[in-house]
């Protein structure tokens, strides 16, 4: 079995810049990523599509910064593993003082690729694991969300930043959230239509939350320019109003739209109708957890924070000794302070290896530190403000599906949840227990989609914390991995 | 409604859900106490094969051939979508010993009365085509069947709480009282005592530490068992089908483990595949090794599997007892207290004749049809004056 000092999941930001940190420190690392080539979704594509572009806006501060890391990763001795997705996470105390076994699953595009044909199987050990899986997109599910030609906005930058692709030819944005507009600046640029952005918050409720603006200025300069580009390619950008259906028999053909009351409820007398052939929602941003949940770190519940993530020390350590969380994984805050959390894990991993004394990673993480307390703050006030609004979920009907993969509506999640005997159970109903009574989250993906969803319907249903929901249990593989890989593969 | 608890049921599994169903039907309303969520332990981890090719024993036999029938009746009665096929299950031999071996089983068990047809390999093919072609052959089982035992364990549950049972969640049972006459009188929860004259424990492997705070020690053991959950796989087998050293593996104590393939499918056409047994105490995290040798097993039986994926999987402790036979019906030495539990891997396919018979000790006080064979009192450490 290959073995290593860092194990480092995920080569985004976060995931370069702890991969560098701690290989500068003089530690084996291994950086992990189940795309072809580093950048994770942030940095994915060729720059050369920016910067053919002249229209585009200039790159951002954290952009340059993370094509830094990107540059010099080449010249480091980090070993890379890319096409491999981690499947397991599993901890060992032999040897002492604990050591940390990765399930890797290696899927190059000779050997057949993810479509499940077939792919090796193999085991890493690490005296420390740095998660950096990043982050998913939330939807707040509409009639329709499931119609070819709707897609996540993650998914549309991916078409768009990797393969140089239009998500369509007219296409309306829909969500909450600064990430809608690079969107909209990027699939103009592609030469698509962008008929509307639209924002489901207003700005009105962002006024109380201006003071955590103070020293991200490099984050206002950044917004800035995309309003900019948004004028010049006259984009409307529409607030207090969102998408809520999708309307098309095969595919998508139009989307129904309407401006949301001071709650946030769809007020059905402003409906209107716009054609277009592909639509882009996203409201927000959940961390990838299931690797430090599968390790046994223990979770905590902050909606400012993105919903469920790690519980970290101030060196970003979890609650299992040697495994860190650096980046979006560990709640959503931006590229710059997923990079700022690469480098504070980096140390930390050193530090827990006995590469840095304590002294030392003081001294070293100094400036760092506060410049990610100021790059968090500014992630909480964006989380904040930019949260879906309680009525917003008006706009999934009984009718409508929450669980993809098992096709199960929200009026057969509702029953369930009655059935389930609440509140005569008091608390018993949880994500878990929704799962035994439905299909939910039984799928291919495992419910990382429909469980955010989940855990609000039932503490809307109930009445009840969104903590009380819990997450769903994991369990290996977190993805699918084929049997002919696992039967043929390596023994741990 | 028997909130003040005359019968208290301790879990909210398959058979704590039977025993009150049946309890229900006799007019007695239970309150089931389950520490998480109905069927959040054992029951949610296994699959949910009603067999009887597998017995080893007359009275298991027995029980099992009673308890299939029962089943019949609950998904034909029951409101809800049981997932009940009782399509047959063909169970697979590599070699000519091992199908030698299966021809004796399947002689023993068509002397008892059990439908058995042996087949050469052109006779399995023709049942499941998919299967690797150099198999010796198999025998077909064609009245066993299968359940979703989540499903079946909330249509009980669901069922008893209709006839006046009362279900608490999150509710979990730390302990039994007993007065001063040593019978029972309250179970102990987090959130207080609960007064009661009648306790069942239906807590699988989790009974011992119940039962212990009443002085009986069980010889019950968490035997863990590893189950993979495949992508959609629509017609790749038409029955359940087990590796013919299944049966071999249950009989075994041995404490490392050991693999032995079971495939069934679901109504969503997923595969679950299994299985494997091994001690290693309460522990229910998922070993990858194991998941890799299951896997493999699959595969030799199944080639059209390696191309598909595991989208999960997970471990459980089936509730082990020395002779494979549950300990059902009432502890001799504390009044008031029964014991619903020790199936091991047969929970599923046993709950209802538990839950008819337990029903039957608590009612009518006397042995029902086929209880000696289960009573507790068979060991000696639950043996004591009534």
């Amino acid at each position: 079995m290959a073995s290593t000092d860092v194990a480092v999941v995920g080569a985004g930001p976060a995931g370069l810049s702890a991969a560098l940190t701690a290989a500068n420190l003089g530690l084996k690392v291994t950086l992990i990523d189940e795309l072809p080539a580093p950048g994770g979704q942030y940095l994915v594509g060729n720059p050369a599509i920016h910067s053919r572009d002249t229209k585009q806006p200039p790159f951002s501060a954290a952009e340059r910064q993370g094509l830094a890391l990107l540059g010099s990763l080449a010249q480091t001795s980090v070993e890379t593993r890319f096409e491999t997705l981690v499947w397991h996470l599993g901890s060992d105390y032999e040897p002492f003082p604990r050591c940390w076994t990765l399930g890797l699953y290696h899927f190059p595009p000779e050997l057949g690729g993810q479509g499940g044909i077939a792919g090796k199987v193999e085991y890493l050990t690490a005296g420390a694991v740095i998660l950096a899986s990043g982050a998913r997109e939330q939807v707040v599910p509409f009639p329709g969300w499931t119609l070819p030609g709707v897609m996540t906005i993650g998914a549309a930058q991916l078409l768009a930043r990797r393969h140089g692709v239009a998500a369509g030819r007219r296409v309306l944005l829909a969500g909450s959230g600064p990430l809608l507009l690079p969107a909209a600046v990027h699939l103009a640029g592609l030469g698509a239509e962008v008929v509307a952005l639209l924002e489901a918050t207003h700005p009105l409720d962002w006024l109380p939350h201006g003071p955590a603006v103070w020293g991200n200025w490099d984050r206002v300069a950044e917004g800035r320019r995309y309003l900019a580009a948004l004028r010049k390619a006259r984009i409307p950008y529409r607030f207090g109003q969102t998408v809520v259906r999708a309307l098309g028999a095969e595919g998508l053909e139009a989307a129904v739209v309407a401006r949301l009351d001071s709650r946030g409820r769809p007020l059905r007398d402003t409906e209107e109708q716009i054609s277009v052939d592909a639509l882009c929602v996203g409201f927000g941003f959940v961390p990838n957890s299931e690797l430090a949940q599968l390790a046994g770190a223990s979770f905590r519940f902050d909606p400012a924070n993105g919903g469920w993530a790690s519980e970290l020390d101030e060196g970003l350590q979890t609650s299992a000794p040697g495994l860190f969380v650096a980046g979006e994984a560990g709640g959503i805050a931006g590229a710059s302070a997923a990079m700022l959390e690469g480098r504070l894990a980096g140390l930390g991993a050193a530090c827990h290896l006995g590469r840095l004394n304590e002294a030392e990673r003081t001294r070293e993480q100094t400036t760092s530190a506060g410049r990610r307390k100021r790059a968090k703050r500014f992630g909480v006030m964006l989380n904040t403000l930019f949260a879906p609004p309680p009525g917003l979920s008006a706009i999934t009907t009984q009718d409508t599906v929450i669980c993809r993969c098992e096709e199960v509506t929200a009026g057969e999640v509702r029953a369930a949840i009655l059935a389930g005997g609440f509140p005569l159970t008091r608390g018993a109903m949880t994500l878990d227990a929704l799962k035994t009574r439905t299909r939910v989250g039984q799928g291919p993906c495992q419910g990382r989609t429909c469980g955010p969803i989940l855990a609000r319907m039932l503490a809307q249903e109930t009445g009840r914390p969104p903590t009380d929901a819990g997450m769903f249990h994991v369990r290996p593989p977190i993805k699918p991995v084929p049997l002919a890989a696992l039967a043929g593969g390596e023994q741990p | 409604m028997s909130e003040r608890g005359d019968v208290v049921i301790i879990g909210g599994g398959i058979v704590g859900a039977a025993c009150a169903y049946y309890l229900g039907g006799a007019d007695v309303p239970a309150l089931v106490l389950e520490r998480d969520y109905p069927a959040s332990g054992t029951s949610r981890a296994c699959d949910g094969l009603i067999l009887y090719s597998d017995k080893l024993s007359e009275a298991e036999l027995a029980l099992a051939r009673a308890s299939a029938t029962l089943w019949a009746d609950l998904a034909a009665s029951l409101d809800a979508d049981l997932e009940y096929n009782r399509r047959g299950t063909v169970v697979l031999y590599e070699t000519e010993e091992g199908l030698a071996a299966g021809r004796r089983k399947a002689a023993e068990l068509q002397l008892a009365g059990v439908r058995a047809e042996v087949l050469d390999p052109a006779g399995l093919r023709a049942l499941e085509p998919n299967l690797a072609p150099d198999l010796a052959g198999g025998v077909y089982y064609p009245d066993e069947a299968q359940v979703d035992a989540r499903a079946a364990t909330l249509a009980m549950l669901d069922a008893a709480r209709a006839m006046g049972a009362v279900l608490r969640g999150n509710s979990e049972v730390t302990g039994i009282r007993l007065d001063a006459s040593g019978r029972v009188c309250a179970v102990t929860t987090r959130d207080g005592d609960v007064p009661c004259r009648t306790v069942v424990c239906a807590a699988g492997v989790w009974s011992n530490e119940i039962v212990r705070t009443a002085g009986v020690e069980l010889p019950v053991k968490p035997r863990k068992g590893h189950i993979l959950v495949t992508a959609r796989a629509p017609g790749l087998i038409a029955h359940p089908l087990l590796e013919g050293s299944y049966a071999a593996s249950v009989k075994s104590s041995a404490e490392g483990v050991q693999v032995a393939l079971v495939a069934e499918m679901t109504a969503s056409d997923t595969l679950l595949l299994g299985s494997s047994r091994e001690f290693l105490g309460y522990d229910r995290t998922v070993s990858p090794a194991v998941v890799q040798a299951i896997a493999a097993r699959a595969v030799r039986f199944l080639p059209g599997l390696a191309q598909r994926s595991i989208i999960r999987s997970y471990a459980g402790l089936r509730p082990w007892s020395p002779d494979h036979l549950p300990l059902v019906g009432p502890v001799d030495s504390v009044p008031g207290l029964y014991l619903a539990a020790g199936h091991e891997g047969a929970g599923i396919g046993l709950a209802p004749v538990t839950g008819q018979i337990l029903a039957g000790w608590i009612v009518r006080d006397e042995a029902p049809p086929l209880a000696e064979a289960v009573r507790p009192g068979r060991f000696p450490s639950l043996m004591g004056e009534r």
